[in-house]
């Protein structure tokens, strides 16, 4: 029972080198059996790890594996932690992957690459269990950089396409980008503490002065978790990820992997509560990219884009639940839409699957009868997600908000109308997505219409237990259940009479953006187009998502690549490094000519050199006679 | 004392001879030149009392070397271009480099050695060791392996002399 | 004296070599400086009352007999090819 949170690791693992290295020999049958198997017997695992942890009155289980690097006095540990929070995580990650392994038997069916397809997805689930478990920040990094391998990886599964491979390329690279600030942050608390045991940390910054700045911390380790969960400014991979198969981004770029920076905050909470300036630059940015992603997602006619700028925008309000104290409440936004959006996602795989590889939503359109069962669940966890009670996302929604304006430790009325604007908005695009794809009359390309069918069963029995959960997931209060180890921050005493309104304004902006989607994008979507051509500018800003992938490529890569090429390869490794070796050749062979010189085939010279020498010796070796 | 003055006559004229060997422009002239040089180092070897070498001297020096040489000269072109140019690019230098070696040598000898002049007074007590029975006889008791080696020595020499005329027939034809 | 004559004729041997340009001046101009060498080898085996000197002088007789039958065919032979006596046009070595 000791070793129960390494079993829950290596399951994963397991599958990863079965398929990777015998799944093409051995038939798509057994990769499936396997690859979905091992994640399903992780699941079971992580199960028995939570009734194992109620039974011990939830102290936290430490199971250390072996000691991996011993320099000096400086002694590197994998250990694996299991309380809690680790626990409801490890849930999530192993709940909701097997259920995406199992809808990806369907979807990737035909694919040539089958085997690899899952080896990848089990070395993902792999690494995030290291994520999500490990007890030192250094197991957290191998497996935070492990999932950004795994995120290249699957992205650029179809690297045939120079695109989709670029995509993947962009995902890694931004992530690094991120990482940086993370490394700082764990060499500056090595520094201070002499262990990077994230359990020990918290008791050492909960306890007092701990000799090292909180802010400055907190701020590195958030630049590491906006690498990775797409925030401000490096959130442009996340669209571009889109590229992947559309499993691929239910699990890695909706369910988990973009929430490992939430993780990483809640975790280190205690370093957080003691960082309040850090924690407003949290709040502020998660509030900043909630806002502006929904904005972009208004006008995106991708059915995956939508999907993907309203995860960054659900991220947002994940850091801006942390950023004000409330990081049990964060978690829950965390495992709610882990369930709406993997519904979502993968119900937009559906789509997909079932329009033969259309993704523009403006060719589909009246589908709702011809593919009922994706319909009805993609309805569900669309409602969901724009917080129509009692559905799930509609208690975390609200928890966040009522957080953001009254919570003691950095709630305000500006945040709280960010925030609320910002749902409205989400409420908008999702049911514009819905009436878009759904509704209306068909705008199917006439090749297309008649292909249209309804998902095999792998893919629909995964939709509708991911929808049922978004149903009804909202019920189990991971906040109540986390307070023992993530207090909620308290209330403004001012302010705590607004609940119940504020709770009432909630509701009612979910049923203004589906009031308004029914509106402009009902009938026949003329209202849209006339809207489109009023706000001209808006609407091209918007679509070209506030052009921050150019303005990258202007400030930073064009510069550094106008650098590499002028400074680093004409000047120095052309002319200093090459012209040297060559400089030296040339000496060398020029030095050469010159002694070679003495060689002239004339016997006089020869003689003439033969006396010289008889003089210098007699000369010099008088002296010794 | 005559043996004296001979002595300092046949010594300048064998510096003289070869003094105009350098300078002499025919090959034919340095040849002869070259002889009288010999001969004159006989003479002084012959003064000096050795005369199994002086006699050596004239027949091996200038009996077969100059006559082979003498030989080889009328074998070849007299309209050759170094008759005109006497003197090759590195006159000068050469000139130089002699004067210095020559101050070197100098240097050494007059530093070093307690110098006696080479006087015909030994001449006479040389005759009793340099006679030519009693050379011979030392020579063949005491250095015999060398009188073995020098012959193994000529015997490569008639070879390659052989192997010579054997290329010579060759590019002939 | 003698020893220095000796060393005198050395080095007029040597200026030979090099300054000549015909190769059968060169070759006579060795043969000064084989003398010059004999030379002064009787010089010392007159003064030390020695035979070793004077068999030296045999023996270098020996070497010159054989040195020059051989050279002479060699600068015979090189001549036969290029039909020049002047040393000076001689590189083929070159380098």
């Amino acid at each position: 029972m000791s070793h129960l949170p390494t079993a829950i690791v290596l399951l994963p693992l397991l599958g990863f080198l079965v398929n990777g290295l015998a799944g093409n020999r051995l038939g798509p049958r057994f990769v499936s059996v396997v690859g979905c198997g091992l994640p399903i017997a992780a699941f079971a695992l992580a199960v028995m790890g939570l009734l194992d942890l109620r039974g011990a009155a939830w102290t936290p289980r430490i199971d250390e594996v072996y000691s991996w690097l011993v320099i000096g006095d400086n002694r590197f540990d994998v250990a694996f932690y299991l309380d809690r929070l680790s626990v409801v995580m490890a849930l999530i990650v192993t709940g909701v992957g097997s259920l995406i392994h199992v809808y990806s038997t369907g979807y990737m069916k035909d694919d040539k690459s089958y085997a690899r397809y899952f080896a990848y997805l089990n070395l993902f689930l792999f690494f995030m269990l290291l994520l999500v478990l490990g007890r030192s920040m250094l197991v957290l990094f191998v497996g935070w950089e492990g999932v950004g391998l795994a995120s290249y990886l699957l992205i650029g599964f179809w690297f045939e396409d120079p695109d989709k491979a670029r995509a993947g390329k962009k995902a890694f690279i931004t992530n690094r980008i991120g990482d940086a600030g993370f490394l700082l942050g764990m060499f500056v608390l090595y520094e201070a503490f002499g262990t990077l045991d994230m359990d020990r940390i918290n008791v050492a910054f909960l306890a007092g002065t701990p000799g090292v700045s909180a802010t400055l911390v907190g701020i590195l380790l958030f630049i590491g978790a906006s690498g990775k969960s797409a925030q401000i400014p490096l959130h442009v991979w996340l669209p571009d990820a889109m590229a992947g198969p559309t499993p691929v981004s239910a699990l890695i770029h909706a369910a988990t992997m973009v929430t490992a920076g939430v993780y990483l905050v809640a975790r280190m909470s205690g370093i957080y509560v003691n960082a309040p300036e850090a924690s407003a630059v949290i709040a502020a940015i998660g509030a900043a990219t909630a806002f502006f992603a929904a904005t972009i997602a208004v006008v995106q006619t991708d059915i995956k884009k939508v999907l993907a700028y309203s995860t960054i925008s659900q991220l947002g309000f994940m850091f801006v639940a942390a950023g004000v104290g409330a990081y049990g409440v964060s978690v829950f936004h965390l495992y709610t839409h882990a369930f709406f959006k993997a519904c979502l996602f993968l119900g937009a795989g559906s789509v997909i699957h079932a329009m033969s590889g259309e993704q523009d939503i403006r060719k589909m359109g009246g589908l709702a009868r011809k593919i009922p069962v994706t319909f009805a669940t993609f309805v569900l966890a669309t409602a969901a997600i724009a917080g129509i009670p009692p559905l799930a996302g509609f208690f975390s929604k609200d928890e966040i908000l009522w957080f953001a304006f009254g919570s003691s430790r950095g709630g305000s009325g500006l945040l709280y109308a960010t925030m609320a604007t910002t749902a409205l908005l989400t409420s908008f695009y999702m049911f514009r997505l819905v009436w878009l794809t759904f509704f209306g009359r068909s705008r199917v390309a006439p090749g297309a219409e008649h292909h249209i069918h309804e998902s095999p069963l792998s893919m629909t029995s995964v939709l509708v237990v991911l929808a049922i959960l978004s149903a009804i997931g909202g019920f189990l209060s991971i906040p109540h259940f986390l307070e023992p180890q993530l207090p909620l921050p308290g209330i403004v005493p001012a302010l705590e009479h607004y609940e119940t309104p504020l709770l009432v304004v909630s509701i009612l902006l979910a049923l203004a953006g589906l009031a308004g989607a029914a509106y402009v994008y009902g009938g026949d979507a003329s209202r849209a187009n006339r809207l489109a051509a009023r706000f001209k500018t808006l609407h091209r800003v918007l679509s070209g998502k506030y052009y921050v992938d150019e303005a990258y490529e202007a400030l930073i890569g064009r510069p550094l690549l106008w650098i590499s090429d002028r400074v680093f390869l004409r000047i120095g490794d052309r002319a200093l490094f090459d012209g040297t070796l060559h400089g030296f050749a040339a000496l060398g062979r020029s030095a050469a000519a010159g002694f070679a010189r003495v060689q002239s085939g004339n016997l006089h010279l020869y003689a003439l050199l033969v006396l010289i020498g008889i003089v210098a010796s007699i000369a010099l070796g008088w002296r010794h006679v | 004392m005559i043996d004296t003055l001979l002595l300092w006559l046949f010594a300048g004229t064998a510096l003289v001879a070869a003094a105009m060997m350098l300078v002499l422009r025919h090959p034919m002239r340095v040849a002869l030149a070259l002889a009288a040089t010999m001969l004159s180092l006989a003479g002084v070897y012959a003064l000096l009392g050795v005369h199994a070498i002086a006699i050596f001297q004239v027949l091996i020096y200038v009996g077969a070397v100059m006559v082979f040489m003498v030989y080889a000269i009328m074998l070849l072109d007299v309209r050759d271009r170094s008759f005109t140019g006497r003197f090759s690019w590195l006159l000068v230098p050469g000139v130089v480099a002699a004067v210095a070696f020559l101050a070197v040598l100098a240097h050494g000898v007059w530093r070093g050695l307690p110098e006696p002049v080479a006087s015909a007074a030994g001449a006479h007590s040389a005759v009793s060791s340099f006679g030519i029975q009693r050379f011979s006889l030392e020579f063949l008791n005491e250095y015999w392996l060398h009188f073995e080696l020098v012959s193994v020595l000529l015997v490569a020499a008639v070879v390659a002399a052989l192997a010579v005329l054997e290329v010579g027939r060759r590019n002939r034809g | 004296m003698l020893i220095s004559l000796s060393a005198v004729l050395f080095a007029l041997g040597l200026l030979g070599v090099i300054v000549r340009r015909n190769v059968l001046v060169m070759l006579m101009c060795m043969e000064l400086m084989l003398n010059a060498v004999n030379l002064s080898l009787v010089t010392f085996a007159q003064q030390t009352a020695t035979a070793a000197g004077a068999v030296l002088v045999l023996l270098v007789f020996v070497v010159a007999t054989a040195e020059i039958a051989i050279a002479i065919p060699i600068v015979l032979l090189l001549v036969k090819r290029k039909d020049v006596l002047d040393l000076g046009l001689y590189n083929d070595l070159k380098g």
